[in-house]
Formats: C-alpha cells, sequence, structure tokens
C-alpha cells in the first residue's frame, strides 16, 4: 500500500491504465476509424509519462508529433483509403491464438526479467544539470549529438521527398 | 530536487514491456495495413518509455536517453510518412488495405 | 659444310610454315613444288655434309648454345654432326624428297592437298631434327613431334572411322614407349647431371654413373632397356608392333615415308646413337637382340597369309626391324645401320610401288588384283627389284645387309637368333614373291578394276625408278669391292677403330642364305605363279590352325585385349557401378530429400507479412529465452 502514499504514483498507476486500455481498446475495435483515435489515446498518455517522468521537451515532442502529426496523418489515410474499411469480429483461429501466445509469452519473460533485476535504488536524479529540460536537451543535441542531428535532418528530408514521389498520382504515366 | 524517486522503476518498465507485447499481437493479427503501421507505432512507443525512463532511473541518469528518444519519434514520423505513401500507391493499384491481400511475394 | 647442317632441318620447317601461310586452298602444283624443291635442298646440303663428315673425321661433334638453367643444371640446344647422323640425313632427306615428290600423283585431287603436305613438312622437320639432336631431351621434344606427325598423318582421312581408330592406337601404343624411354633420359640426367650424349657416355665408359638407389652397372642396364622400351614402341618391335599394322590406313606415301623408311627406323637409330652405353651392359644388349629376332621370325610368319598388300609389307617392315635391332644386340653395329639404310631404300620402293598399283586399282586386296604386269610394267619392274632386295637375292641391297647381320650373328654365337633369322628370310623371301606373283602375274581376278588400271605420271614412276637403282646397288657400300666403305666411314671417328664386330665374307654362309631366299621364291611361284603346282587353298584347310594362327596375327590383338582392354573395361565397370549407384546414389538422395524438404517448406511460404513477422517474433522470444536462461538466476 506504499505505493499510492504519494501523488506521481497515483497519477502514473492513472495514465498507465489510460494507455493500457486505450490500447486493448485499439485492438478490439472494428471500425478502422475508431483504432485511430484509440492510438491518439496511446500517444497522449506516453506524453503524460514522460512529463511524469521529468522529460518534458520529449514529452511535448511527443504530443506535437505523435498525437499531433501522426493521428492526423493517418486518420487522412484512411479517410483516402476505405474508410468504411472494418475488421471481422474477432475469431480465435490458429494465427491468432499462435500470436497470443507468442505475445503473452514474450511480455512473461519480459516481467519476469524485470521483476528479477535488481534495479539500483530510485534517486532522484538530476539530468538536466541545472537547466530547464528544453535547454538541457537542446545543449546535449547540438554540443554531443550534432552530427547524428544533422543526419536525421537529412533521413527527414529523404522521406519526405520519397513520401511525395510515392503517393503522387502518376497522370502522365496515365495519359500515356 | 533530491530523493527517492517516488514511481519504482520495475513499473515504468513493466508498462513499457506489456504495451510492446499488445503492439506485436495487433501487428500480427489486425487485416488494416494501416493498424498494422499503428501497432507498429505502439511499440515504437513501448520503447520510448524504456528510453526516458533510463534517462531518469538508469544505473548512471543521462539526458542522452531523452535525445535517443526524440530521434526515435524523428525516425518513426518518416517511417510512417512513406509508410503510408506506399499505402497509398498500394491502395490505388489493388484496391485494397488488407494486409491479407497483398501477398504477391507466395512462391 | 658441317656447321651449316641446320639447315637441313631448317628447309622443310621453311617450307612448313610457307604452306601453312598459303593455306588451304593453295594450287596443288606451287604447294607439291615448294616442298619438293626445299626438301631436296636439304638432301644436296646433307650430302655435302656427309662427305666433309666423311673426309674430315675432325668436323663431327655437338654444335651447341646455352639455353637455359634449371638449378645448378645448365640445358644447351643446337645439333650435333656424327658419321651416324650424316649418313641418316642422307638417307631422310633422299627418301622423304621422293615421297614428296610421289605424293603429288597419289594425292592429286584429295581436298586436304595441302595440309596434306604441310604434315608431311612438319614431319620431314621433325625427324631430321630428332635425327641431328646432340642431347637426349632435344631427341626426345622430336621424337614426340614425330609421333604427333604420324597421328595426323595416320589419321589423314580422319573420316573413315578405321582411319581414326588406327590413328589413335598407333598413338598410344607408341606412348607406351614413350614413358619407357622418358624414365630412362630422367634417369641419365640424374645419374650425371647432363643430357648430352657425349657427357653421358664418358660418365658411363668412367663408372661414374651412380644413383643411390642403384649400382653403376644396373644403372646402366636400366637406362639402356628404358632407351630400348621407346625404341620398341617407335620401331614396332614386339610386343608393342600391333599398332604398325594398322596405321596401314594412312595414305600409301605416309607408309613409305614415315612406317617404312624414316620413322620406324628411329628406334633403330636412337639404340645405335646410345650404342656406347648398350656395350657396357650385356643384358641390354641379349635383350635388344632377342626381341629384334623375335620380332623378325614373328612377323614375318604373319606376313605370310595377310590378304592386304600394305599389311603384308608392313608385317615385313616390322620383321626387317628386328633383323636391324637383332644386329644390334648382337653386336654388329655397323650393319644394323647398313640394314638401315638400304631397308630405307628397297621398303621405300615397295611401299611406292604398292601405292602405285593402290592408286591404278583403288583396292588393297591382293585377290582384287593379278595381271598387272600387262598394264604397270615401270611399277613391276621396281617392285621386282625392291622384292629381290627384300629377299635377300645376290646382288640387290638388302643381301649384303641382311647376310651380314645373319653372319653376325652367328659369328657371335645366338645360333637360335641364327636360325631364327634364316627361318625369317625364307618366310620373307615367300611372302614378298606371293605379293609380286598375285598383284602383277596371272589373269586379272577383278576384270573391271583392271579395264582401269594404267601406270601413274612420271612424278609418280621417277621416284620408282631411283630406288629401284638404289635398293639394286645399294649394297655394295659396304662390300670388298668398296672396301668396306660404309664400315670405314661409320668407325672413322672411333678411337678404337671399330664400333661393335664385323665378320669377314663367309662364302658358305652367303650360299645358303641366298638358296634360303630361292627356295621361298621358289615355293610362291609353285603355289601362285603362272603354272601352279600347290594349292594354296588347301594348304591352308590342311594346316587349318597354322594357318588361322599366321591369318590372324597369333592373336596378339586378341590376347592384347582380353588382357589390357577387356581387364581395363572390367575395372571400369565397377568404377562406374560405385559412381552410379552409390556415389550417384548419396547424391541424388541428399537431392532428394532437400527437394522434398523444400516442397514440405513451400506451404510455408503464403507471401503473408504477417505470418513471418510471427516467425520471427518467436525467433526472438526464443532467443530472450535462452539469453536469459543461460544468464541464470532470471528464469
Amino acid at each position: 500500500m506504499q505505493f499510492f502514499l504519494n501523488a506521481p504514483m497515483i497519477g502514473f498507476y492513472i495514465i498507465s491504465l489510460c494507455i493500457l486500455g486505450c490500447a486493448v481498446m485499439l485492438l478490439s475495435f472494428q471500425r478502422v476509424i475508431y483504432m485511430a483515435l484509440a492510438i491518439g489515446g496511446v500517444f497522449i498518455g506516453c506524453a503524460a509519462i514522460y512529463i511524469l517522468l521529468g522529460a518534458d521537451f520529449v514529452g511535448a515532442a511527443q504530443l506535437l508529433i505523435y498525437a499531433g502529426a501522426i493521428t492526423i496523418l493517418i486518420m487522412f489515410a484512411i479517410m483516402l483509403t476505405n474508410h468504411e474499411a472494418a475488421d471481422p469480429p474477432h475469431k480465435w483461429t490458429p494465427r491468432n491464438i499462435l500470436s497470443a501466445v507468442g505475445a503473452v509469452l514474450l511480455g512473461a519473460v519480459l516481467l519476469l526479467v524485470i521483476r528479477s533485476t535488481t534495479w539500483p535504488p530510485a534517486v532522484d536524479a538530476d539530468v538536466n544539470g541545472g537547466n530547464s529540460n528544453p535547454v538541457a536537451v537542446g545543449l546535449a543535441l547540438f554540443q554531443n549529438y550534432t552530427v547524428p542531428f544533422e543526419l536525421v535532418s537529412l533521413l527527414l528530408i529523404v522521406g519526405m521527398v520519397g513520401a511525395v514521389i510515392l503517393a503522387r498520382e502518376r497522370k502522365e504515366d496515365e495519359d500515356e | 530536487m533530491s530523493g527517492t524517486f517516488p514511481i519504482p522503476t520495475g513499473s515504468l518498465l513493466a508498462l513499457g514491456a506489456i504495451l510492446f507485447c499488445i503492439g506485436l499481437y495487433g501487428a500480427l493479427t489486425k487485416r488494416n495495413l494501416i493498424i498494422v503501421l499503428v501497432s507498429i507505432e505502439l511499440m515504437l512507443n513501448a520503447a520510448n518509455i524504456n528510453l526516458v525512463t533510463f534517462s531518469r532511473l538508469g544505473v548512471a541518469p543521462n539526458i542522452s536517453g531523452q535525445v535517443f528518444a526524440l530521434f526515435t519519434i524523428t525516425v518513426a514520423a518518416a517511417e510512417i510518412a512513406v509508410g503510408l505513401a506506399l499505402l497509398l500507391a498500394i491502395f490505388r493499384v489493388r484496391r485494397t488495405t488488407e494486409v491479407q491481400d497483398l501477398d504477391v511475394h507466395k512462391h | 659444310m658441317v656447321e651449316y647442317a641446320w639447315l637441313v632441318p631448317l628447309l622443310p620447317l621453311v617450307a612448313y610454315v610457307f604452306l601453312l601461310v598459303l593455306g588451304r586452298r593453295a594450287p596443288e602444283g606451287i604447294v607439291a613444288g615448294v616442298s619438293v624443291v626445299l626438301t631436296f635442298i636439304a638432301f644436296l646440303v646433307s650430302a655435302l655434309v656427309f662427305r666433309s663428315v666423311g673426309q674430315n673425321p675432325d668436323l663431327t661433334g655437338p654444335y651447341v648454345f646455352h639455353w637455359l638453367t634449371v638449378g645448378s643444371k645448365s640445358l644447351t640446344v643446337g645439333f650435333e654432326v656424327t658419321h651416324l647422323n650424316a649418313l641418316m640425313l642422307v638417307v631422310v632427306s633422299l627418301v622423304s624428297t621422293l615421297v614428296l615428290l610421289f605424293s603429288k600423283g597419289y594425292m592429286h585431287g584429295d581436298d586436304r592437298f595441302p595440309v596434306f603436305y604441310q604434315y608431311l613438312n612438319l614431319f620431314v622437320f621433325s625427324m631430321l631434327a630428332l635425327v641431328i639432336s646432340p642431347n637426349l631431351l632435344q631427341l626426345y621434344i622430336f621424337w614426340e613431334m614425330v609421333g604427333l606427325c604420324s597421328y595426323l598423318l595416320v589419321g589423314f582421312w580422319y573420316f573413315k572411322p578405321e582411319a581414326a581408330l588406327a590413328a589413335k592406337k598407333s598413338f598410344i601404343v607408341t606412348r607406351i614407349g614413350d614413358v619407357g624411354l622418358f624414365v630412362g633420359i630422367i634417369l641419365l640426367f640424374l645419374a650425371s647431371g647432363s643430357f648430352d650424349y657425349s657427357t653421358i657416355f664418358t660418365a658411363a665408359a668412367a663408372g661414374k654413373l651412380s644413383l643411390g638407389w642403384i649400382s653403376g652397372s644396373g644403372l646402366v642396364t636400366l637406362a639402356a632397356i628404358l632407351i630400348f622400351v621407346g625404341a620398341v614402341g617407335k620401331s614396332a618391335q614386339f610386343p608393342l608392333h600391333v599398332w604398325l599394322p594398322d596405321a596401314m590406313e594412312g595414305p600409301t606415301p605416309v607408309s613409305a615415308l614415315i612406317h617404312a623408311a624414316t620413322m620406324v627406323a628411329a628406334g633403330v637409330y636412337l639404340v645405335a646413337r646410345c650404342y656406347p652405353l648398350f656395350q657396357l651392359s650385356p643384358a641390354a644388349l641379349s635383350t635388344v637382340a632377342w626381341i629384334g629376332g623375335i620380332t623378325a621370325l614373328l612377323a614375318a610368319l604373319i606376313a605370310l597369309t595377310q590378304r592386304d598388300i600394305k599389311r603384308v609389307i608392313a608385317y615385313s617392315t616390322i620383321s626387317q626391324l628386328g633383323y636391324m635391332m637383332m644386329a644390334l644386340g648382337v653386336g654388329a653395329y655397323a650393319y644394323g645401320v647398313f640394314h638401315l639404310m638400304t631397308h630405307a631404300f628397297f621398303k621405300a620402293l615397295l611401299f611406292l610401288a604398292a601405292g602405285s598399283v593402290i592408286h591404278a586399282v583403288d583396292t588393297q586386296d591382293l585377290f582384287e588384283m593379278g595381271g598387272l604386269y600387262r598394264k604397270m610394267k615401270l611399277t613391276a619392274w621396281t617392285f621386282l627389284a625392291g622384292a629381290l632386295a627384300l629377299a635377300g637375292i645376290v646382288p640387290f641391297a638388302g643381301f649384303w645387309s641382311k647376310d651380314d647381320i645373319l653372319a653376325a650373328a652367328l659369328e657371335s654365337g645366338h645360333t637360335v637368333l641364327y636360325a631364327f633369322g634364316l627361318i625369317a628370310a625364307f618366310c620373307t623371301a615367300f611372302y614378298i614373291f606371293r605379293v609380286y606373283f598375285l598383284t602383277f602375274t596371272g589373269e586379272p581376278r577383278d576384270p573391271e578394276r583392271y579395264e582401269h588400271a594404267h601406270e601413274g605420271s612420271w612424278v609418280m614412276t621417277l621416284p620408282l625408278v631411283v630406288l629401284a637403282v638404289l635398293a639394286t646397288i645399294g649394297g655394295f657400300f659396304n662390300t670388298p669391292w668398296s672396301g668396306y666403305g660404309l664400315e670405314r666411314y661409320l668407325f672413322a671417328d672411333s678411337p678404337q677403330g671399330s664400333i661393335g664386330v664385323t665378320t669377314p665374307e663367309n662364302v658358305g654362309l652367303m650360299a645358303l642364305s641366298v638358296v634360303v631366299g630361292l627356295l621361298g621364291i621358289g615355293l610362291a611361284a609353285l603355289m601362285y605363279g603362272r603354272r601352279r603346282r600347290i594349292e594354296p587353298e588347301k594348304l591352308a584347310r590342311g594346316a587349318s590352325f597354322l594357318y588361322q594362327l599366321s591369318y590372324r596375327k597369333f592373336y596378339l590383338d586378341e590376347i592384347y585385349y582380353f588382357v589390357v582392354v577387356a581387364t581395363g573395361k572390367a575395372i571400369a565397370a565397377v568404377v562406374d557401378f560405385v559412381d552410379r549407384y552409390i556415389i550417384d546414389g548419396i547424391v541424388r538422395l541428399v537431392g532428394w530429400v532437400v527437394g522434398l524438404v523444400g516442397t514440405g517448406l513451400r506451404y510455408t511460404q503464403t507471401g503473408q507479412v504477417q505470418a513471418y513477422t510471427a516467425v520471427a517474433a518467436f525467433g526472438v522470444l526464443i532467443l530472450v529465452a535462452w539469453a536469459m536462461w543461460s544468464i541464470g538466476g532470471v528464469l
């Protein structure tokens, strides 16, 4: 009962429940569009966890990119394709059973590992070096991780151009 | 800002593990290609939770974990953009987004 | 002049290259003309060399230059003129010139006429270069080259299956002998550190040849016998004689040049050239003598009953080569060389005359000829001259040389060999006159062929006449009237004044030989002549076993077939079985299992990405579980 003695702990449990609930809903919905909404819930919950852990900047980025951009992008994709699409009601086909067994076993192994590991005492360490979190992240990015940062920007450009080329309607091809 | 952190490491990691397994199950069983992509995002988020957790509560707490999570988010964004573009292209040709219908790899 | 001896082999090589450049469509006149003229010049050069060597023995010796260094050994190439090989040069180039001239008529109209001349020129070059080689290595190179030319020429009409088979047979059988020669050469090189004749002979005479595992005298005997094995293969001696009769599938000029006068004599030449080595080993010498004697008798017996005109002469060649070997073996070096020379003339003559006949009637079967004297007088007369020389009748060339050999055999105490030689001489006289009577006398057995028969043009008759003259008078080179010119010539550079033994004239033996020869001729006349008294068919039936034995060539081909070929085939069958059913079986089983597994696995390839992912996920699960388990304390 010690767990519930402090506010962050209570918050963590509520958020966790939200995340897992949304994730389960994602699996159990049949309309595709509802699934996309459920994933938005998961993303927002994750952002809350990040903020709870003191990673304010990551949490904000998570909100902006995942909960904002990506969820909207997915919804657009659904609308552009077959927005009436729905998964058939869930059935325990052999593949589903096998997948479930695999996932549960993997989860069990992971949980056992987590449980049996002796974690260092959870000290409330100051990782920001005295600055606010966004400043600390910015300093790390532009001091220690400049090259990966630039590479990631290149990756984004390539991804963007690739997405445009792939998704483009080839009018000239169709005309010919 | 010192003293014992209120949330145990194990709980956070367990959250990540469960989320990862749910994502895995979805990626393996869902029929709609979009939802498969979404499930993969779920798994990426589980990994991100671990990264941020270790950034704060690991053996050597460090801001690098958060930076790494940022990189992951960026890559995931690029991935989902290209993935959805591919999906649109496939849909235009095959008029379907069902994974089961995309089996040209057979034989 | 001696220092220009290298011109002799070079001229046919020039002809060969020239013809090669001219190509396969060159006109026959130019092709034959160039070949004959260049070879004739080579003959003139060798005649001059022969003369200057005869006048001044000091001119002999090797003319070599350094070629390459192998380890600490230095190899040389060059040429060497001795009395022996100067004589060989003359004989080879003379016969070559005549045969090249004869071929112009014989091969007229053949599609590959220029190719034939290319091969012939290459052969003449190789043969002359073989003769003039100053060391065993160079000799071996050209030894193989003449073998190659023989193969090409025997198989010249390769579209005939028999010719292709015969070419293969001659090549493979002689190769057996060549292996012996090669091993012998290497042995001598290891023992003396040199390929040069003179170095080897000097070391051998001084008893300096030795290897760790064999005594000096044993080494000399071994090396001499190995060299003799090479000679056995090349000179078609028993038991490797089987290739020569089959080689008659080649064009007749080839038989005359290669398989009578020159290449087959290379074996005899080799033994004569290495004579200093043989003289050191009585065992090797008696091996040579016995092989020669057996060959002479065996081949003569086989020749008695053959139906093919060329095969009779081929067996005759084997027999005469046996005489030469016997002469060398009993120590009569000069007589072996003497017989080599006379035989080259009269056997080339016989072959060319036979070629003229074949050219006229287009068959080689004796029993389809007959009465050709009326159509081909010149050929008949020249053939008669060759036949008399072969039969050893006074005063033709063969008489002097053969009689010398027989006398030397008796003189040296080889009574059995003398008897062999005498019986063979009787058979020789019989079979060659059997050929003569069947071919030229009597009534035509095949009127249609007889109608077409005619004498060839001057290119074919001129060589016949020249050779007939040589076959008639060639023997006088070594008679009392010429002061034993050949012996004096051959022994001129020998410090002892002679090589081997010589025998004085023995009138009694001479008379016996002539009588035996005349008896053979007489029997042939009785059986096949105009007034036949003895029916050959009856005789063949009466002595059916002996007749079959001779006609079937003592079943040697069959015996070889069963011993060598059948054994090889049996081994091959076993190997084939193992390969086909055991090795292949394993291979096929592996393939079949893999195929089966593949067929099974095919059903797992659904093309479903999620199925693949699931498998990957299970893999990850197993890996993680295994890793955690092996760390311990977790699971």
